[in-house]
């Protein structure tokens, strides 16, 4: 034993020159992180879903890096799975910075199996029954996606095609590295230690706020508190790292990275294998796990883990005006570790007064079958209104206590919203109020409400029969319910029962429902020829 | 070497030094492979165009004898456009060019044995000994038949292992597709050749730093060529060149003409002191570069400070859109590539990433914008995204006809500003075709074409402002 160490130190020498040509460091573990979280472009509104975290995030760090004189790379190890290399900022080297690369080729049995084609490897072959396990050398001839045929001193033969337990080991790893890696071509003139700054954008991390509403049981007044919800599904943490989420949707053309090739399964197929008792049939069985349903599986799991939520800062993040965007920012250096979501104070505002109004509309003319109406909760994003800060976009529960009872009275999804808007957060329908529009018997002549008046007589017109909307109210509250009515163009109202207001460029009728009530209310349209 | 295989043989039952086994047979077939006589001084040329295509011109020396023979070219890229190939050489003649791709799997290798004799290996499964047999391959249809002397049996039919060893691999299945040109060459030699052909896999684009500066209205442009290669191959110490265009490609399906946000609000017509091939700007990489495959590489080319640039707001509103929410005006921002107060360059396609400092002085990435091939002299005008704090709600608030043929849209615009200083706002009422007519407006517009309208609205600070309009239009 002791007499084949040296050998064995001999070997190592004679596989790592072939690593790299020009001297290679590793930059050293990030310090002073900066992670800025951008909810996903695409995701309007609503909550985001941690099993799939379209956003991304501006990752900022610093590390201290010794390079020799002469050309050197720098690997940065441990980026975000997701970096997206051409984002890439690194700031502090030498003059020299020749080029950047980043290599998409992981290590994973298929690329092993790639990297070793032409070179020598050891087969092992295990006897079942007694365990033993002979080594041969080995030289794979055939690439890893349809079968393995690979040459020994015997001859040619295929992997795992004899019925015998057959794998191979390999004497390096092919320079290919577990994580994506960033490395940077480097020159300098003398050697040196310096700090350099690294910036990059990666997805795979998303934020959302969480607004809980408790509504007054008179449902006048709302409070209203809201959670900050950023999640990391990437395989790498941040530790003591400074948050920042940013709202506003922003421009990302280029969401498509190069994708990381985390390589196929090897499939040992063999030749038929059909018996003279089975018939034909092609064997076929995974000879490695492939790296990439391990990942997924990974993925999956931690998400179960996602579900039990770090509340950790009870103080509210900072608000800043970051250009046309907000800036919000974690008040203290906190963790976001990998594939975890976590939860910071947005905001918390009392007794704000709100309406609860229930929408219906009429688009079509021949539409006459009931509907539930819709409910929104109304207010003005102002101080008057005990709010007046930006509200940015997410989802939110209202809650209402009845009788000491909390119940759920519905989820809204919440858009960006300014200050001095209005608010209208939309709860979803109400089985309890119904609303049903239908025609008015037009009977022998068409103007049920009106006389048509001359004038329009002569600019040729066509008087609509009349139409009538019965609104039908089921609860034991009053209720406020609010008509859009989407009317043909060109058309206009000439007469109603009930005052028309206008909405977003539409007649709009206002009823109050008493509890258990129900109001009927007609109108009549007429169009020029 | 002998010495070391027999030391290895005595070693063979000690299962625990496997691992050194390991490496020492791994160096004795290291040393035992012969290097392919392929050329050392090899020289790759690369041209890269902007559209998932490239050039590459392959520069080796071979070695031929005199007469007809067969030359196969390792190291080609896997997705090499067989029909593109062409071969230069002194004193050769070419018969043919082939392009194999039957490749080697265990099925093929047994299909191919078909009336060959192979070796079958019989383990006991209890014991591990060994027994050896010649045997016919007859057929692989379904399942493997052999005939072994005088009997016939289906390979592994009991379901006990049963090695089959072949004797070589034949001669046209292969690792990975080959290339082979079949030549004549009248004299023996070594003589340097180039191989040149057209693969797809290997592309570039650029990507841009942009830090704007909202103290001074300046903005810093820092230009990085982007390389990636999903050719398959690796091209070691390759010199490279490339080429800001994209040459017709009758192959290649073309992009969406799905009509984006322009971005170049006037084409330049100033000319670049790079140097041009034809109508196409090139952008050689000083040094060579070896471009590995999966790999993202990226060379500095621009870095520009200092430039002049402005921010606004746009919002573009389709013909008889009524938003029923307030909806964000998009965030601008508009500079110049000309020589003067610009980046005095011309871009190559790209993206283009903005960055502005937050109040702690840390950039922050506040959106980008795919630019096309930009001329230098250009004026760019580029969105990064939506502005929070800046809205637009337009309304049809009504539509009337006036006549058999004409109707009257009435629209409302309202513009509102949560920012606590003014801003402007150019607003765009698009779909006007050529017919549509203004009849009344509370502010002047101008009229960018036949289609679009423009108001350059000023909304002061945490303030709205109302703009109406009256549009005829025929039917």
């Amino acid at each position: 034993m002791r007499q084949l160490l040296p050998l064995l130190s001999a070997v190592t020498l004679v596989v790592i020159p072939v690593v790299a040509r020009c001297g290679e460091v590793a930059a050293g573990e990030p310090t002073a992180i900066a992670v800025t979280i951008y909810r996903s472009p695409h995701r309007a509104a609503g909550a985001l879903a941690l099993d799939n975290l379209n956003g991304f995030a501006f990752v900022n760090e610093t590390r201290t890096v010794t390079v020799p004189a002469g050309e050197t790379r720098v690997r940065f190890e441990g980026v975000a799975d997701g970096i997206d290399p051409a984002s890439a900022i690194v700031t502090g080297l030498p003059a020299g910075v020749i080029e950047k690369n980043r290599d998409a080729r992981l290590l994973s049995p298929s690329a092993l199996i790639e990297a070793a084609r032409g070179t020598a490897v050891t087969l092992l072959r295990t006897q079942a029954k007694t365990g033993k396990t002979v080594a041969v050398s080995a030289q794979i001839r055939s690439g890893a996606d349809d079968g393995i045929v690979f040459e020994t001193a015997d001859g040619i033969e295929a992997l795992r095609c004899s019925g015998l337990a057959e794998t191979f080991q390999f004497g390096t790893a092919a320079g290919l590295s577990a994580r994506p890696t960033l490395s940077v071509l480097v020159r300098s003139a003398t050697p040196l230690t310096t700090t350099v700054t690294l910036a990059y954008l990666a997805h795979g991390f998303d934020w959302a706020a969480n607004y809980v509403g408790q509504l007054s049981p008179d449902a006048s007044t709302l409070d209203l508190g809201a959670w900050v919800t950023l999640a990391n599904s990437n395989g790498v943490g941040f530790s003591t790292a400074q948050l920042q989420v940013v709202a506003g949707r922003i421009n990302r053309v280029s969401g498509a990275v190069e994708p990381l090739d985390m390589g196929a399964p090897i499939w040992a197929r063999c030749w038929p294998r059909g018996s003279t008792s089975t018939g034909s049939a092609l064997e076929e069985f995974v000879v490695t796990a492939a790296a990439n349903g391990d990942w997924e599986m990974k993925t999956l799991s931690s998400m179960g883990g996602m579900n039990a939520r770090a509340l950790t800062v009870s103080r509210s993040v900072e608000l800043e005006q970051l250009g046309d965007l907000k800036l919000y920012r974690v008040p203290e250096r906190t963790t976001l570790a990998s594939r975890q979501s976590k939860q910071v104070r947005l905001l918390d505002r009392t007794t704000i007064p709100v309406r609860l109004i229930y929408l219906g509309e009429v688009r079509d003319a021949l539409d006459n079958s009931g509907r539930q109406a819709r409910r929104v909760l109304r207010s003005t994003n102002d101080v008057q209104h005990r709010l007046g800060l930006p509200l940015p976009s997410g989802e939110m529960q209202v809650f209402s206590s009845n009788n000491g009872a909390t119940v759920l009275v519905g989820s809204a999804k919440v858009r960006d919203i300014a200050v001095h808007e209005e608010v209208e957060f939309e709860l979803g329908e109400d089985a309890n109020v119904r609303y049903r529009s239908y025609l008015v018997d037009d009977g022998p002549t068409a103007a049920v409400l009106a006389p048509v008046a001359a004038r329009d007589v002569l600019a040729a017109t066509h008087t609509d029969p009349a139409r009538a909307v019965e609104v039908t109210n089921g609860s034991n509250a009053p209720v406020s319910f609010e008509l859009s009515l989407y009317l043909p163009p060109g058309a206009r109202i000439i007469a109603a029962d009930a005052a028309i207001d206008s909405k977003n460029g539409r007649p709009l009728i206002r009823l109050q429902l008493p509890a258990h009530g129900v109001a009927t209310t007609r109108y009549q349209t007429i169009r020029t020829k | 070497m002998r010495a070391i295989s027999s030391a290895v043989g005595s070693l063979l039952t000690l299962l625990t030094l496997l691992t050194l086994l390991t490496l020492l047979t791994l160096l004795a077939i290291a040393i035992a492979i012969a290097v392919p006589a392929v050329a050392a001084d090899r020289d790759v040329a690369v041209t890269i165009y902007s559209d998932d295509l490239a050039l590459v011109q392959d520069h080796r020396t071979i070695d031929l004898s005199n007469g007809r023979q067969r030359v196969e070219f390792k190291d080609v890229s896997a997705r090499i456009r067989p029909e593109t190939v062409s071969l230069t050489a002194p004193d050769i003649t070419i018969i043919e060019q082939n392009f194999d791709f039957d490749l080697l799997t265990p099925a093929k290798l047994m299909e191919k044995a078909v009336g060959r004799v192979v070796t079958i290996v019989r383990v006991n499964p209890a014991t591990g000994a060994e027994t050896r047999e010649q045997a016919e391959v007859l057929a692989t249809n379904g399942g493997v038949v052999l005939k072994i002397g005088e009997r016939i049996e289906v390979l592994r039919d009991d379901g006990l292992p049963v090695r089959v060893i072949f004797d070589k691999v034949p001669d046209n299945l292969r690792a990975q597709p080959t290339l082979s040109v079949t030549v004549n060459a009248s004299r023996g030699g070594t003589r340097p050749a180039t191989l040149s052909y057209l693969t797809p896999g290997l592309g570039w684009h650029a990507d841009y730093v942009a830090l704007y500066n909202e103290a001074d209205a300046r903005i810093d442009v820092q230009g990085w060529v982007t390389l990636t290669n999903s050719s398959g191959t690796t091209f070691a110490e390759a010199r490279t060149l490339l080429v800001a265009g994209a040459p017709g490609n009758v192959d290649s399906r073309r992009r969406s003409s799905y009509q984006q946000r322009p971005t170049i609000a006037s084409a330049g017509t100033e000319s670049g002191s790079r140097e041009r091939i034809g109508d196409y700007y090139l952008y050689p990489i000083a040094e060579r570069t070896t471009i590995a495959n999966q790999q993202t590489k990226q060379v500095s080319f621009l870095d520009v400070r200092g430039v002049p640039a402005e921010h606004g707001y746009e919002y573009t509103n389709g013909w008889l859109a009524t938003s029923e929410n307030p909806q964000s005006a998009k965030s601008i921002y508009r500079f110049s590539t000309g020589s003067r107060a610009g980046l005095g360059d011309q871009l190559p396609a790209g993206v283009l990433r903005f960055y502005l400092r937050d109040k702690r002085g840390d950039p922050q990435f506040i959106g980008e914008s795919r630019i096309e091939h930009t001329p230098m002299g250009s004026a760019l005008s580029l969105a990064t995204g939506d502005a929070f704090d800046v809205k637009v709600q337009a309304i049809v608030a009504q539509r009337t006809r006036r006549s058999k043929t004409e109707w009257q849209t009435d629209m409302k615009y309202t513009l509102s500003n949560a920012l606590p200083h003014e801003v402007h706002v150019a607003l765009l009422q698009a779909g006007l075709w050529a017919e549509a007519k203004i009849a009344s407006e509370s502010q002047n517009s101008v009229r960018r074409s036949a289609d679009v309208a423009e108001w350059s609205v000023a909304v002061p600070a945490n303030g709205t402002t109302e703009l109406t309009a009256s549009f005829v239009t025929r039917y």
